[in-house]
This record gives structure tokens, C-alpha cells and sequence, in this order.
């Protein structure tokens, strides 16, 4: 009786505040989806969201760019932070802790500043172009690096790698010493080891640095805003004009839902190779 | 335990009520609350009202682009006076949001551009007075381009490919593509609207990209980066022409477009006297001219004229008394023109 009593203690509170900012919110955002119009009564219903949204591919392809983009953030940005990963925990000893610390710190800063920031780098006159001029690689002249797909991806990576070190570095740390030496031991070269031992083992520590920076990156908008131009925007960039300038949030909340929708597939699909049980959480 | 929480629980629940209940009617005639534009708080543009009610602070509630106003006054936000732009008047009037106004409590509003004054006349009566206008056309670096655009079908030659950046809404691309096909921009069949889709897809391959904000456009045109900035504002060439670089503000053959914002008192407001004071201390001939000056903006005053920069009233023709006329004047937007233009817009920029 007393334990029951101690969890429901326990569990109220989040209950209560996921309900109150998380479900009834949602729940919100659904019916907005069946209104006329932003501001009048929800009856009666109106499918006229419904309708501009199924009826125009350009969304659907957007939805696909933006997806494949993220994909291609998630993936670069642990191929990159994986092996800045693994000599943190295999090769600096107790000074990986510092070195950690050194990786995120710039995180700490302000994410618009760490984009505004590729600006100045990517910009015609950046640092990027004066950097290869006076290199004598290329001529004056230089071509524009902003507003486009591949600046959004390169500012995108830049943002999350330090997202997708934390988990894999905690993966790597909890995996036991002894089974290296148990391997050498029994005559593994060090690439043998790295792919049979060590590489499996921090499969968890790679699903939850996958999730850290896809989902985010999908409905990113203030990146592909910034330095995104005409090629370079994305999904999120138009349910923020719904909200914003447009003032159709049935048609937003209705983007939102796809999207919302879109992730919990890809979770579910994703879930079914890794469980996300195991996924070790970050320190 | 569980009643303690249970009292918790109702606490929270009670002081959220209360929260959600509170933001209620302002203290009749104590205090103004202004939904304005930020920048526009400056004393200097309302002086008189200073003068005539010393003991009162106007109190400020900015926004940065009008769908946030118009969105912020739709959910019971509790203003006296707001200042929208032209185009969107005619939806504060449909909504109930605004009271008509007695123009002869307002001892300067004769003196103000009946040609401005109209657009703010929805049923017979005046709801919106009329305070700052200025042009939406398009701004050049003279020194980066071979030859200078002189209509607004200009943007579309493959010779500023990569070069263009255009104002990022939906009522402006919209009437820019109308105007460069021809079209009335207010009376547009589905097939028209069509087309104006399609041109506006069309003219992707010359946009850099998109601007929102003035500093953002004059940034990428001092950069260089754009040598183009379609539907800019007075104060794009200005500012760069007083930086020294060599701007036109291009006059298209269709015609610039212009519009004109202004003040309008909410119908729920308690404080209409000091409502009105204020908004005629803003169309006051110097402190109109303060603010014209200050933003580059032409005044909807006429005595005003005199007051302005010479320099500025050369470039943008403020003393030409058919200059109102010759432009195509921003008409209000029903809220289904509105969303008609920003579908299409949001199409456009989804389209790759």
C-alpha cells in the first residue's frame, strides 16, 4: 500500500505536466488542423488544410530534401565525432575528461551565434574565400559559399558533432577493458578487435547520437534561414511561415502533424534494429 | 501525502486560471498601451501629446512584422492604439478590432493626404489614420551590374542570375509578378494566379535569396553579394547612398509600389481621449517630419513637406503633388486575398 502510494506520489507531477504542456497542447494543435481559418470558431470543421497540402507534391519533395538532408547530418556528424570519440576514451587517459569538456565548450555559446558565425566564414568577402586567395588557389572573384544546400549542411554538422560525440564517448567508456585484452590475447590484430569488439559494442552509443541530431535537424529551421538562400531551405522554414507571416496555422499545425508523424515512423523503424532500451544515456 | 498534492495540484491550477484570466482591461484613462513597430517609441514623433499630458507615459508593445500585430490583437491582447500597415487595416476592421474614428477630434487630420487618408475609410468611415508611407521598388548597385533594371519584368533577365534578393512575402512577390505580367494584382482569375506562380518559380535561378528584414537586404547589398534588392524600401538606397556606394532607386516603368501605415484605436479601448490626443500629436507637421526624416519615409502630412530633407524629397519626388497617384497604392487585403498570395508564395519556396 505505502509503495503504491510512493509512485503515484512519484508519477504524478510529470503526469500532470505532461499533460498540461505536452498532451492537451498536441491534442491543440490537432483540431487546428480541421479549421477554416487561424482565428475563427473550430465548427465547422474544414478540410481546406487537407486539401492544400495533399494537393501540392512540392511539399512532399521538400519533406523528402529535408529528410535526406538530415540523414546526411546524422551520418557525417557521427563519422566525424566517432573517431574524435574513440581517442578521447582509448588514448588520453585521464585527461579525456578535459578534452571532452575542451569538444563541447563551444556549445555553450549561442547556436545563432555559432551559425551567424559561418556567415562571416562562408560569406563572398568570408574568411573561407580571403583564406584561399591569398593561398593563390583560386582568382578574386570568388564564388559565394552562403545560401546554399551544402552551407546548411556544413553549418548543420559544425552544430551537432559535439551532440553526437557525448553518447558514443559514453558508450565507449562503459565497454570493459579486459575484453581488449582478452581479444589480443587470443591472437585478434587491433582491426579485428576495433570490428568484432569494440565496434558492436558502441552500436547503442551511435543509434542515440543518430536520433540527438536527426530528429532536431528535421525540423530545423533557423540554420537554413540564416545561410540557406533559395536552394538551401527546408520543411520546417515553411510551417514557420504558417505560424509567422502567413497566418495559416490550420495549415501549419497540419505540416507539423506530417512531421510529427514522419519521425515517429522513422523511430519505429529505426527502434526495431536497436532497441532503444540499450541505448546508454549521455553523461 | 496524496492531499497535500491533491492541494498542490489545485494551487497550480488555480494561479494558471488566474494567469490565463489576467492581462485584463487597463485603468481607464491612466495609462495608453501602444501595439508599435519598434523604433517608432522615439519621444520627438509625439512631442505634443508629451506636452499636453505630462503625467502619462505611453507604454509599448512592439512587434516586428504586421502578422504578429494582427495575430497579437486577435488573441485579446488588450492595446489602445495600433499601428498596422495599409494592407492589413481591412482585416482589424473586419474583425471587429477597431472603432470607427471622429475625424474632427483630430485638429491635423485636415491637413493630411486625402489620397492617404481614403485608403483608411472602410464603410463610409475613417478607421485608420495615415502617418508614414514609402515605396517598395527596387534598389541597385550601379557599379555591379552592365546594365540597370527599369521594370519590375527586369528581374526576371538571365543577366542578374544569382544576383537578386526579394522581400520574402507573399502580398509582395505576388503584386511584383502581377505587375510584370500585366496584371491588376486585385483582380486576378485562377488561371492568372496560376501563371503568377509559375513566374514567380521562373524567377528562382536570378534569387540569391530571400530577405526579412531591412538590415539583412542593405547588408547583402553592401557586401555585394546581391547586386539587386527587389522590393526594398526607401531606406535601402539611402542607407547605402550615404555610405557612398553608388545605389539607384529604380522608378519601373509599371510603376513603384507604395503604401502607407497607420494608427487605429482597438473597440475595447478605455483610454480613447488619450487614444486620440496621441494619435494627433503623431500627425502634428514637425513631429511627422521627425519621424519621415528619421526613416527616410515619406509623411502623410502635408505640411510636413517643408520640414523634410531636401535630398530625400528630390530622390523620391515627396513635393510632387501627383507622385501618389503615379505609384500603385498597397489597397487592404481581404483575409482570403491573403491567403490566396501567401499559398502561393509558400509553394513557390517549397518547389526545388
Amino acid at each position: 500500500m505505502e509503495n503504491k502510494r510512493r509512485l503515484f506520489a512519484l508519477i504524478t507531477p510529470p503526469s500532470v505536466f505532461l499533460l498540461f504542456f505536452f498532451l492537451i497542447p498536441l491534442v491543440i494543435m490537432a483540431l487546428y488542423t480541421m479549421k477554416s481559418s487561424t482565428f475563427g470558431p473550430l465548427f465547422p470543421l474544414s478540410f481546406e488544410a487537407f486539401t492544400t497540402f495533399f494537393s501540392n507534391p512540392a511539399y512532399f519533395v521538400l519533406l523528402l530534401n529535408s529528410s535526406q538532408l538530415a540523414l546526411l547530418t546524422a551520418v557525417l556528424s557521427i563519422l566525424l565525432a566517432y573517431p574524435v570519440a574513440y581517442y578521447l576514451v582509448f588514448y588520453t587517459g585521464s585527461r579525456r575528461v578535459i578534452l571532452l569538456t575542451m569538444l563541447i565548450l563551444p556549445a555553450w555559446i549561442s547556436y545563432l551565434l555559432r551559425v551567424l558565425a559561418w556567415k562571416v566564414i562562408l560569406g563572398s568577402e568570408g574568411l573561407l574565400n580571403q583564406l584561399l586567395i591569398s593561398a593563390g588557389l583560386i582568382e578574386n572573384g570568388a564564388p559565394i559559399l552562403l545560401f546554399s544546400q551544402a552551407a546548411v549542411l556544413i553549418t548543420l554538422v559544425y552544430v551537432w558533432i559535439p551532440f553526437a560525440a557525448l553518447p558514443i564517448f559514453a558508450a565507449m567508456e562503459r565497454i570493459d577493458p579486459r575484453l581488449h585484452e582478452a581479444a589480443a590475447d587470443l591472437g585478434a590484430p587491433p582491426s579485428v578487435t576495433f570490428w568484432r569488439v569494440t565496434f558492436p559494442l558502441t552500436m547503442p552509443g551511435v543509434a542515440s547520437a543518430f536520433f540527438f541530431v536527426f530528429i532536431p535537424t528535421l525540423g530545423e529551421w533557423v540554420t537554413p534561414n540564416l545561410v540557406g538562400g533559395v536552394s538551401g531551405i527546408m520543411y520546417g522554414n515553411l510551417i514557420q511561415d504558417q505560424f509567422g507571416r502567413a497566418l495559416n496555422w490550420p495549415l501549419g499545425a497540419l505540416m507539423s502533424m506530417v512531421l510529427l508523424v514522419l519521425v515517429g515512423v522513422f523511430s519505429y523503424v529505426f527502434n526495431r534494429f536497436i532497441p532503444i532500451t540499450e541505448v546508454p544515456v549521455s553523461s | 501525502m496524496l492531499n497535500k498534492i491533491k492541494n498542490v495540484a489545485l494551487v497550480l491550477l488555480a494561479t494558471a486560471m488566474l494567469a490565463a484570466c489576467g492581462g485584463g482591461a487597463a485603468e481607464p484613462n491612466t495609462q495608453l498601451v501602444v501595439l508599435e513597430w519598434s523604433g517608432y517609441e522615439e519621444p520627438s514623433y509625439w512631442e505634443p501629446f508629451a506636452l499636453q499630458h505630462p503625467d502619462i507615459e505611453p507604454e509599448y508593445s512592439f512587434f516586428g512584422e504586421d502578422a504578429e500585430a494582427y495575430s497579437k490583437a486577435q488573441s485579446g491582447f488588450a492595446f489602445d492604439v495600433v499601428h498596422p500597415c495599409g494592407s492589413w487595416w481591412g482585416l482589424y476592421v473586419e474583425a471587429g478590432l477597431v472603432m470607427p474614428l471622429d475625424t474632427s477630434r483630430l485638429s491635423n487630420f485636415d491637413q493630411l493626404f486625402p489620397e492617404l487618408t481614403q485608403h483608411g475609410v472602410f464603410n463610409g468611415q475613417q478607421y485608420f489614420i495615415p502617418w508614414d508611407w514609402a515605396y517598395e521598388s527596387i534598389t541597385v548597385r550601379t557599379d555591379l551590374v552592365d546594365e540597370v533594371p527599369d521594370s519590375w519584368a527586369d528581374l526576371w533577365d538571365p543577366q542578374y542570375a544569382g544576383k537578386v534578393a526579394i522581400f520574402d512575402s507573399g502580398e509582395s512577390t505576388f503584386l511584383t509578378a502581377a505587375y510584370a505580367l500585366g496584371y491588376d494584382p486585385y483582380n486576378t482569375t485562377p488561371e492568372q494566379q496560376e501563371e503568377i506562380k509559375q513566374h514567380l518559380i521562373a524567377l528562382k535561378p536570378n534569387l540569391l535569396t530571400y530577405w526579412v528584414d531591412y538590415t539583412e537586404i542593405n547588408q547583402l547589398l553592401a557586401s555585394g553579394d546581391v547586386a539587386v534588392g527587389a522590393n526594398t524600401w526607401n531606406d535601402a538606397w539611402a542607407t547605402l547612398n550615404d555610405e557612398g556606394y553608388e545605389v539607384e532607386y529604380v522608378n519601373p516603368t509599371e510603376g513603384r509600389i507604395s503604401y502607407a501605415c497607420g494608427f487605429g484605436i482597438s473597440a475595447k479601448s478605455t483610454n480613447v481621449d488619450l487614444a486620440y490626443d496621441y494619435i494627433n500629436a503623431l500627425i502634428d507637421a514637425q513631429s511627422n517630419a521627425n519621424m519621415a526624416n528619421d526613416f527616410y519615409y515619406g509623411a502623410a502630412n502635408m505640411d510636413s513637406v517643408p520640414l523634410l530633407d531636401p535630398n530625400l524629397v528630390a530622390v523620391f519626388q515627396y513635393d510632387d503633388p501627383a507622385i501618389l497617384a503615379q505609384s500603385n497604392f498597397q489597397h487592404p487585403l481581404t483575409q482570403e486575398q491573403r491567403e490566396m498570395m501567401t499559398t502561393i508564395w509558400n509553394e513557390v519556396k517549397a518547389q526545388q
